[in-house]
């Protein structure tokens, strides 16, 4: 209660008492919640009942209580899939946020030429569906096929297995994905970029700031808000990556880089246990929320209210 | 000042464009391939440029199906979806951030959470509330369910916390009905924000695939995405025709991208944002 | 809060005028729509609309709406239309969709004169993926398919090899010799042999060995036996020796474009590369071949099938049309134009090009053992198809021996 009557102190912007004010942040919000009620949130309970019951897709639910979730823990190649997604989304979200900072930095200057089209050439890549994304990759990366490859060994080396040894799809994959999304996040960094007044660089240059001090004493504070959308939202996204990943690897080799989503979808869709594919999406979700909240706790502290 | 910053400016650009030949090589390879003709895309050894270029895929890929029609239906929806995911959007995000009510950051958190669904798992419950709703095979069934996105609130929600409360305080005192606050002084200040959501709404449509996947069975209202889609069969992938299609489905996204890039700039007065 | 909720109703109702569907109206007259759902590999869309022309001509009352989905989604979206109570009035369906979706198709026999005679216009391995377990007819086989080996002439004959001579009666360990000689004698040529990272193309080998998915009697998985796991360690035999790309089965590279591209001798596909590698290979030639004799000669039999619902709302018409489409003229022409096998016992179809490899994939689908179409009709093969090449994958990688991996198999089909 104490909390809030500080918060109140600091916002001003009163809501008590005056009805307008009362109802209008509701018509705001109307249309949304009405979206996510109607077209996620009631399917989503439909279809999460579901992990509680024995269900293929033509045939009747039948309730068998918590049996799903005691098979998921015992079923290795989804626990395997979980070990995948944290590791993928762990390194892609670090050299995601920094890759795509770092390019936003660069590019929300207004001090060089050809600013816009960079930013458009990095945008780029994101424009492409993750179908074509994937076939790209695949073609350049290919052990026989694959341009790199090709190139490597007619200047006499021999091929890399970028994409039939483990452990070098899963960095394939990782660093394909930053190079997908990168130009998104930066965009979002640079709107965020153009909020923070100039007059703020000038007076730290006057100062003396060097600009590496002026990042973390001025850009990252004020940036922190955008580095939190960024941050959750980049997390959020590759724990759902999917398409990319079965166009370029389909999950190989072997479960190398087999994902939960993927796993869910061939649980559900081929192997027709819907019932058990819910189990495993609640589970995700369970790993995504986790994640996201310990994300708000951390770069959210000041960023949220001020 | 201006010297070392000259410097840096040189710097960053050999960096640059390196990035920029990275970041290009992929899509050069995608636009270029779908220049040749099919019997040279799997020859061996392969080359960079088609050692004969041909409009060939571009032909048969247009003359597949309905691709005016295909066209003017994602134009529609990306276009009106856009519109309609901007204004609630920012609606949402000014609410969230400028009111202060009981559950807010239940609400909140509630949207960023449906962000964490899955929605290809609940397709088939999906698929019966628009059954249910009369909205299969129209095209409102692929604008109205994702125009609310989670993403766009967090965004706008984000970026009006900076702004100032003084300006809306003083608004109040003035007089001001919440609704012209909103329009006169938020919706001016929000260009960077506004601009950014509708590059990504718009892309976001364009390259929409599960909700026409849902929605539509209808040939007449099938979208580019899912044209796209039927190039890859359960035995063949027709790769000309999926590439040149690609090629083509980029270029109405980047016009979007390139109208709207200078309004990052404008709109942002020292003023109206907390230093 | 109350009043807000009676804005956001009114918001609701505003609103909704805006969701009326397109539902298509259906008139009171005798006018039938009939939705169709299908997928292409290339242009069968076209040339079904093409063969059933006629019939149009002859009922005009009768309109076609055809519905082309992606082949990856076309499952899914057919089994969302099922479950909602919507589904087309007909649709094409592959040879795992018949089993899986069993339940859901009208049963063809109600509605024909003499159902006997009409089974028996079908070869009768194509006939065996359409039965349901009373043996009543639930879908019209239309196109065929086989798995076979296709090779390149020319690096065989840069070899001195007379491939099609010796295909007549090798073995697989002919083969293996034989194919080392072939890399060698061709600059450029890596491997030996290219299999479609599929299970169903690997059921080519398993066949050959003697294996099988299922028991004699086809009532249960059987994967814990001598043949498979012979079949399996071959397989990595293969892999291990370097005669098949790494790249294809761990990599994901596709063995018909390294087969285009001239990088492997052999590639076991089946009959819809003909189709594909007609237009696209230009530096040499190829041709079908029988795939050399393990324990039997085998091929793997496929095809596409059409078939009307239970909850169908045209199923008068569309049996109708089904049957026209699938009567002797009307499928050799649309086969002729697909480019593929016909599924009829009596078809006599020339082909314009490639008989002769159409030949060779027709003779190795008629000595292929009867249980094998039996085998790919029933749905768990096809629920695990994409566990058991990830299982075969671990083999081949050497994370699991392949008794292990047909203990796995066999483990997830009781699960």
């Amino acid at each position: 209660m104490k909390k809030l009557k500080k918060k109140d102190e600091r916002i001003h912007v009163r809501t008590k008492g005056n009805f307008h004010q009362t109802l209008a942040p509701m018509l705001f919000l109307a249309p949304n919640i009405l979206i996510f009620l109607l077209f996620i949130i009631i399917p989503l309970f439909q279809g999460l009942r579901m992990a509680f019951m024995d269900w293929g897709i033509f045939t009747v639910p039948e309730f068998v209580g918590l049996k799903n979730f005691a098979n998921l823990f015992k079923d290795e190649v989804f626990l395997i899939t979980i070990k995948n997604t944290i590791v993928y989304s762990f390194f892609a979200v670090v050299l995601l946020t920094v890759v795509s900072l770092c390019l936003a930095l660069m590019l929300s200057r207004n001090s060089m030429k050809g600013e816009r089209v960079f930013r458009a050439v990095f945008y780029i890549p994101s424009l492409l569906s993750m179908i074509a994304v994937g076939i790209a990759w695949r073609f350049i990366l290919g052990d026989e096929m694959g341009i790199v490859n090709y190139v490597l060994r007619s200047m006499g080396g021999s091929g890399v297995k970028w994409l039939t040894d483990g452990n070098l799809a899963m960095m394939c994959v990782i660093l394909v994905s930053v190079w997908a999304s990168s130009g998104y996040y930066m965009i979002m960094f640079i709107s965020g970029l153009q909020a923070i007044p100039n007059e703020l660089y000038e007076a730290a240059t006057i100062d003396g700031s060097s600009p590496w001090n002026t990042f973390w004493r001025i850009t990252l504070p004020l940036l922190r808000s955008t580095v939190l959308v960024v941050l959750v939202l980049a997390t959020i996204a590759s724990f759902k990556a999917y398409e990319l990943i079965v166009t370029m690897t389909k999950g190989g080799p072997g479960y190398a880089t087999k994902f939960i989503v993927q796993q869910v979808y061939q649980v559900a869709f081929q192997e027709d246990r819907m019932g058990y594919a819910s189990a495993m999406s609640i589970v995700l979700m369970v790993i995504i929320g986790i994640f996201t909240l310990v994300q708000f706790k951390f770069a959210g502290k000041d960023g949220q209210y001020d | 000042m201006t010297k070392s910053r000259k410097a840096t400016n040189r710097v960053f650009l050999v960096i640059l464009i390196v990035l920029a030949i990275v970041s290009l090589f992929p899509v050069i390879w995608v636009a270029l391939s779908s220049f040749k003709p099919q019997n040279e895309l799997f020859s061996s050894p392969m080359t960079f440029f088609p050692k004969t270029w041909t409009l060939g895929n571009y032909i048969s890929a247009i003359s597949q199906g309905n691709f005016a029609r295909y066209f003017m239906n994602t134009v529609f929806v990306a276009c009106v979806s856009t519109v309609l995911t901007v204004l609630i959007n920012i609606m949402a995000g000014y609410a969230l951030a400028k009111y202060y009510f009981r559950g807010r950051n239940l609400i909140f958190g509630l949207m960023i959470a449906t962000l964490m669904v899955p929605l290809q798992v609940i397709m088939i419950p999906i698929f019966l509330q628009l059954k249910n709703l009369g909205m299969l095979n129209s095209l409102w069934g692929i604008i109205i369910p994702p125009a609310a996105t989670p993403t766009g609130i967090f965004l706008a929600r984000q970026y009006m916390v900076n702004l100032s409360n003084s300006m809306i305080e003083s608004a109040r005192i003035d007089g001001a009905k919440e609704l012209r606050i909103f329009v006169r002084i938020i919706l001016p200040l929000s260009q960077p924000i506004i601009a950014t959501i509708t590059i990504f709404s718009f892309m976001w449509r364009w390259n929409d695939y599960l909700w026409p996947l849902i929605v539509i069975t209808d040939n007449d209202k099938m979208t580019m995405q899912q044209a796209l889609a039927n190039f890859v069969g359960q035995l063949q992938i027709n790769w000309s025709n999926l590439l040149a299609m690609t090629t083509i489905s980029i270029i109405p996204v980047l016009i979007v991208f390139f109208a709207f890039q200078k309004f990052f700039m404008s709109g942002i007065t020292a003023g109206s944002v907390k230093g | 809060m109350k009043r807000s909720l009676v804005v956001l109703f009114c918001i609701f109702a505003l609103f909704s005028p805006l969701f009326a569907g397109g539902g298509k109206e259906s008139s009171a007259s005798d006018d039938v729509t009939l939705t169709v759902l299908w997928f292409n590999d290339a242009n069968e869309s076209e040339v079904f609309m093409d063969t059933i022309q006629d019939y149009l001509d002859a009922n005009p009352n009768v309109k076609i709406d055809l519905q082309v989905i992606a082949f990856g989604d076309y499952e899914q979206k057919l089994k969302m239309m099922i479950s909602g109570g919507n589904p087309p009035d007909v649709a094409r369906l592959t040879t795992s969709h018949v089993p899986i979706l069993a339940a859901s198709l009208e049963p063809i026999d109600p509605y024909l004169e003499n159902p006997e005679a009409t089974k028996a216009e079908f070869m009768p391995s194509m006939l065996a993926f359409a039965l349901d377990k009373e043996g009543q007819m639930l879908a019209y086989p239309t196109e065929a398919t086989a798995n076979g080996m296709i090779v390149n002439l020319t690096a065989w004959e840069n070899a001195g090899i007379d491939v099609r001579e010796i295909s007549k009666t090798w073995t697989w360990d002919e083969w293996e010799e034989a194919v080392k000689k072939v890399i060698a004698a061709n600059e450029g040529m890596k491997y030996g042999l290219a299999v479609d990272y599929t299970i169903h193309r690997f059921a080519t080998l398993l066949y050959e060995f003697g294996g099988s998915f299922m028991n004699e009697d086809q009532t249960a998985f059987d994967m814990v036996k001598e043949e498979n796991i012979n079949a399996i360690n071959y397989f990595k035999h293969l892999h291990d020796e370097g005669l098949v790309p790494q790249s294809v089965w761990l990599g994901s590279e596709n063995p018909a474009e390294l087969f285009q591209a001239g990088l492997v001798a052999c590639h076991i596909g089946g009959s819809w590369n003909i189709n594909t590698y007609n237009t696209n290979v230009k530096d040499f030639e190829w041709t079908v071949v029988s795939t050399p004799k393990g324990e039997i000669n085998s091929s793997v039999p496929g095809g596409k099938f059409i078939g009307a619902f239970k909850d169908g709302k045209n199923k008068e018409a569309a049996m109708d049309l089904m049957a026209w489409f699938s009567d002797k003229a009307h499928n050799e022409k649309y086969c002729l134009d697909t480019f593929n096998l016909s599924s009829r016992a009596d078809a006599e179809i020339e082909y314009p090009t490639n008989s002769a490899e159409f030949a060779v994939f027709q003779h190795d689908l008629s000595i292929t053992p009867a249980f094998t179409a039996v085998e790919w009709g029933n749905a768990k093969v096809t629920q695990l198809s994409t566990f058991m090449v990830e299982q075969i994958v671990q083999v081949l990688l050497g994370n699991q021996t392949a008794e292990e991996a047909c203990q796995a198999i066999q483990a997830r089909s009781e699960a």
